[in-house]
């Protein structure tokens, strides 16, 4: 009994707090969603509307060309790459090789550099670079690589690529220092194994060190969608959705929406249909990494 | 263990493996470290280095941010963060304590709850939180960042924290316990002291998540003078030219703290556990 008082006395304040600032506002952003609530009219309220944002959302031209940005460049192209790009530094460090040039150590310690710089931050430096009279077009023009400098954010044949650019600088190495923990975590006996077999290197990696990685790429992927789909801060602040609306994706179409447009109702609406994508990864989640997490932890 | 295990038992390379190894390498250190290098430079020349290739070395672009007001979003910054900071460390602790000492009702419903917040889009409150805020008067002030900080490093931090304290022996409370110590005197004299390595990981991590927050700093915070430290970098921003050599200093003042409460305490940062914290 008084261990129960106990318990409620810990657990209630971190349990108010998410109820207040998770659970109040996912209710109130759908009933929002159903009026024409103005960001200059709060105190007037917003009149009930009924589905008509949503109607409006889904005949509007610029839903697809959102949703493709969101799953295909943010979301598809950054988790995929990272994945693969991660996987490649981690096996580059772990090899006999690195240890040989001593140049594990060093490396690991320049990956913390990347992983350490605040997004806020990478995006400078990356919009620095890729400037028009930057160390990018610097290079390449020196290197006779294009005759002209490129504004590669301000490019719709560049600004993807680049964008995508800055968020795996920024986030590669957290992929490339997991999965090289995770490397040197394989059994040597399964190694000796192999070579008793007379296997390959090839043959090695293929069926001896990438089944063993693959629990830690699936729990890293499915992290990195989540992170990647729900991302602001890269888009908005290297492109502002720009060049005009090219490189929108669904977070920075709920803050134009709302805080530009002062349309909170209708963004409330586009909030709804990012938390019902997010809702369907999170039983993903909830079957692949919760249980797993959960399992771990408690 | 000397050697990574797994490095052991592959052929040793030839020279030709040796050079690919080489220049790869050569290759991932420079694009990891030279882009954050060349700005710290850049933060010590005119106008950041861009068009001038003179090398002249400089602080004024420092001082000029400094005289522009900067100094007064760092403190808005630290006020708002370090508030934060220990009012989620103080709730998480006593959260994760009871989730790694008692078993009761709704236990994993309640913790997989808090796994969920983890990962769930914070762009989707913000309207609901704007609206909310906006009728209790808590846009435009720090007791509205300071809770909304609180909130949104709670669920990161108690998933951490449980982490570790699992590992402390329940038997350990329990001697103290039946010597005559309540709960809260096994938590203050028996677990924080074990776990200090821990929780001052965990609040220095959620300490950093709130220093680079923008989101919510750029809906909540349109006043000037309560600005933070993200939004005070990117106001050097213009609408058609940048002031590059502010932009650059302010970079290096914003990062700096970052190096250096995280190289301390990365190696006890698993980055599977803080994946999903990356917002």
């Amino acid at each position: 009994m008084r261990d129960r008082l106990f318990i409620t006395t810990m657990l209630l304040p971190t349990v108010v707090l998410l109820l207040l600032f998770y659970g109040y506002p996912i209710f109130d952003n759908l009933k929002i969603s159903f009026t024409d609530l103005s960001l200059l009219g709060m105190k007037r309220g917003g009149n009930w509307v009924g589905l008509a944002n949503y109607r409006e959302l889904f005949r509007s031209g610029d839903l697809g060309h959102i949703l493709f940005n969101t799953f295909i460049w943010l979301t598809a192209t950054s988790v995929i790459l990272r994945l693969l790009i991660g996987l490649g530094i981690a096996l580059l460090l772990n090899t006999r090789a690195m240890k040989l040039l001593r140049l594990a150590a060093v490396s690991r310690f320049a990956l913390l550099i990347p992983w350490a710089t605040p997004p806020i931050v990478a995006v400078v430096i990356w919009r620095f670079l890729l400037e028009r009279n930057g160390a990018v077009n610097e290079a390449l023009i020196k290197l006779g690589v294009v005759d002209h400098p490129i504004a590669f954010l301000a490019d719709m044949r560049t600004v993807w690529p680049s964008l995508v650019a800055i968020m795996l600088w920024n986030t590669v190495p957290l992929i490339a220092l997991s999965l090289l923990s995770s490397l040197q975590t394989v059994p040597d006996e399964y190694y000796e194994a192999a070579e008793l077999d007379g296997a390959t290197n090839w043959q090695k990696f293929r069926f001896v060190t990438l089944p063993f990685l693959m629990p830690a790429m699936l729990v890293l992927g499915l992290m990195s969608v989540f992170w990647s789909f729900n991302n602001f801060v890269y888009v908005w602040l290297a492109t502002g959705a720009g060049p005009g609306t090219y490189t929108n994706v669904l977070a920075t179409e709920v803050y134009l929406k709302a805080f530009i447009d002062f349309r909170l109702g209708y963004s409330s609406a586009i909030g709804m249909v990012m938390a019902v994508i997010m809702g369907a990864f999170g039983i993903l989640y909830l079957r692949l990494v919760a249980r797993q997490q959960l399992e771990e932890t408690l | 263990m000397s050697a990574p295990a797994s490095s052991r038992h592959w052929r040793d390379p030839g020279p030709t493996a040796l050079a690919v190894s080489a220049v790869l390498a050569v290759v991932v250190l420079f694009v990891m470290v030279y882009p954050a290098v060349y700005v710290l430079i850049g933060s010590f020349r005119p106008g950041g280095g861009l068009l001038s290739a003179t090398g002249t070395f400089t602080f004024r672009n420092y001082v000029r941010i400094f005289q522009s007001g900067f100094g007064r979003f760092i403190v808005n910054s630290l006020v708002i963060c370090v508030a934060a900071t220990l009012a989620s460390t103080v709730l998480s602790i006593m959260a994760a304590y009871a989730f790694s000492r008692f078993d009761f009702r709704f236990k994993r419903a309640l913790f997989t709850g808090i796994l969920f917040g983890q990962v769930f889009p914070w762009i989707v409150l913000i309207n609901p939180l704007f609206v909310a805020f906006a009728t209790m008067h808590l846009i435009n002030s720090y007791i509205g960042m300071i809770l909304t900080y609180t909130a949104f490093t709670v669920p990161f931090s108690v998933y951490m924290l449980v982490g570790y304290l699992v590992t402390v022996p329940k038997s350990l409370d329990e001697a103290a316990i039946i010597d005559g110590a309540s709960r809260w005197q096994v938590i203050w004299y028996i677990i924080c002291p074990v776990m200090l390595p821990g929780f001052v990981a965990t609040a220095t991590y959620a300490f950093l998540l709130c220093w680079t927050e923008y989101l919510f700093a750029l809906a909540f915070l349109t006043q000037t003078d309560l600005k933070t430290l993200p939004l005070g970098l990117y106001q050097f921003f213009g609408e058609d030219n940048v002031d590059w050599g502010a932009v650059m200093a302010a970079s290096v003042v914003t990062t700096l703290p970052v190096f250096l409460l995280f190289l301390p305490i990365q190696g006890r940062i698993s980055p599977g556990r803080i994946a999903g914290a990356v917002k």
